[in-house]
């Protein structure tokens, strides 16, 4: 597939736009999934998508193919859905963010949290996350990316990140151990 | 049930979410857009280097405006304090004002009569400012039409 994705985007840049149609049939569902897990809302969604693949055409010239196409399309992606967050009035802040302990957990509790945990509550519980915590499961999960290459997505500090990847995993086992009747 | 595997059950939960499809179409509207074309490079400095010129004519009118009120700022200042001075001082800034530009008029009938003696085919002074002043419209309203591509990344 990476030898695939670099003759396509070679064709690209030699002007052949229909190559295009390679990348995109290859992202668009990758993309867009991950603009729709931020962003909660289909239309804008499509639109983040659209403008990060319509940022990706024009700005190839500038892709270092040191790095993974992948890190640097999703880059494109977060900036594009960061944009519409802003736009949309939706903060992306985390200064109001607070992060609770762990609960104390009994046996009990935990065998419920294991049983709880389906994609449909992870769905529910990435959605009720601040986006950037739930971007940063994401890229490392369901992207399958380390924290060198979601820092370069991100464009902030791989210390950064790993630190919001401990503060999402924390966040997401209070929530699960709420559910499941865990006393704090 | 440890919190590492609390940790892995996250994971491989997030990794087996679903990718969701953008409806019908999407791919055509992206390829129907990366058609259209970008604006042309060339469009853009045409659009930069008038933009440049206009602020360096606004600009260089906003210096000799300051430049008059600084020159006089002491007989303005002496005017303005004495009772009934503001007016005083506003009709003074007038008559500067009115004697610059009747300087300016002479000064750029001069530089047309000297490029007219240069060139005959130049127009009229009055004809060149129309000129300008209709390309300044032109500019400003092009610019405000032209969305400027961004990066970013």
């Amino acid at each position: 597939m990476a030898e695939t994705e670099t003759e396509l985007v070679r064709r690209c840049l030699e002007g052949d736009n229909s190559a295009f149609a390679g990348i995109l049939e290859a992202y668009q569902d990758r993309i867009y999934s991950f603009a729709l897990r931020l962003l909660k809302d289909p239309v804008a969604a499509e639109e983040a998508s659209q403008e990060a693949f319509v940022k990706a055409f024009r700005g190839l010239s500038s892709y270092n193919s040191a790095y993974h196409f992948s890190s640097w399309l999703f880059r494109i992606a977060h900036n594009a859905c960061m944009d519409a967050l802003r736009a949309g009035n939706k903060t992306v802040s985390l200064d109001t963010e607070d992060f609770p302990d762990l609960p104390d957990r009994s046996a009990g509790v935990e065998a419920k949290v294991e049983d709880s945990i389906t994609s449909e509550r992870i769905e529910a519980m990435l959605a009720a996350l601040p986006p950037l915590y739930s971007e940063v499961l994401l890229l490392a999960y369901k992207e399958n990316m380390g924290s060198s290459e979601i820092a370069l997505v991100l464009g902030a500090p791989e210390g950064t990140v790993k630190a919001r990847l401990f503060r999402a995993r924390e966040l997401m086992k209070v929530k699960l151990y709420r559910e499941a009747g865990a006393t704090f | 049930m440890k919190p590492d595997k609390t940790n892995e059950l996250i994971a491989s939960a997030i990794a087996a979410l679903p990718y969701r499809r953008p409806s019908a179409g999407f791919s055509a509207r992206v390829m129907a857009e990366l058609a259209a074309g970008a604006p042309q490079a060339w469009y853009a400095g045409i659009l930069k280097i008038a933009g440049l010129t206009l602020t360096a004519w606004v600009s260089a009118l906003a210096f000799v405006s300051a430049r008059v009120a600084y020159a006089n700022l002491g007989e303005i200042a002496a005017l303005a304090i004495q009772p009934g001075g503001f007016s005083r001082a506003l009709t003074f800034m007038a008559a500067r004002s009115a004697l610059l530009l009747s300087k300016l008029a002479a000064a750029a009938s001069f530089a047309s009569e000297m490029l007219s003696a240069a060139s005959a085919w130049l127009p009229a002074w009055y004809e060149i400012g129309f000129a300008v002043l209709v390309c300044s419209a032109a500019i400003a309203a092009l610019s405000k039409s032209a969305r400027p591509v961004r990066q970013g990344i």
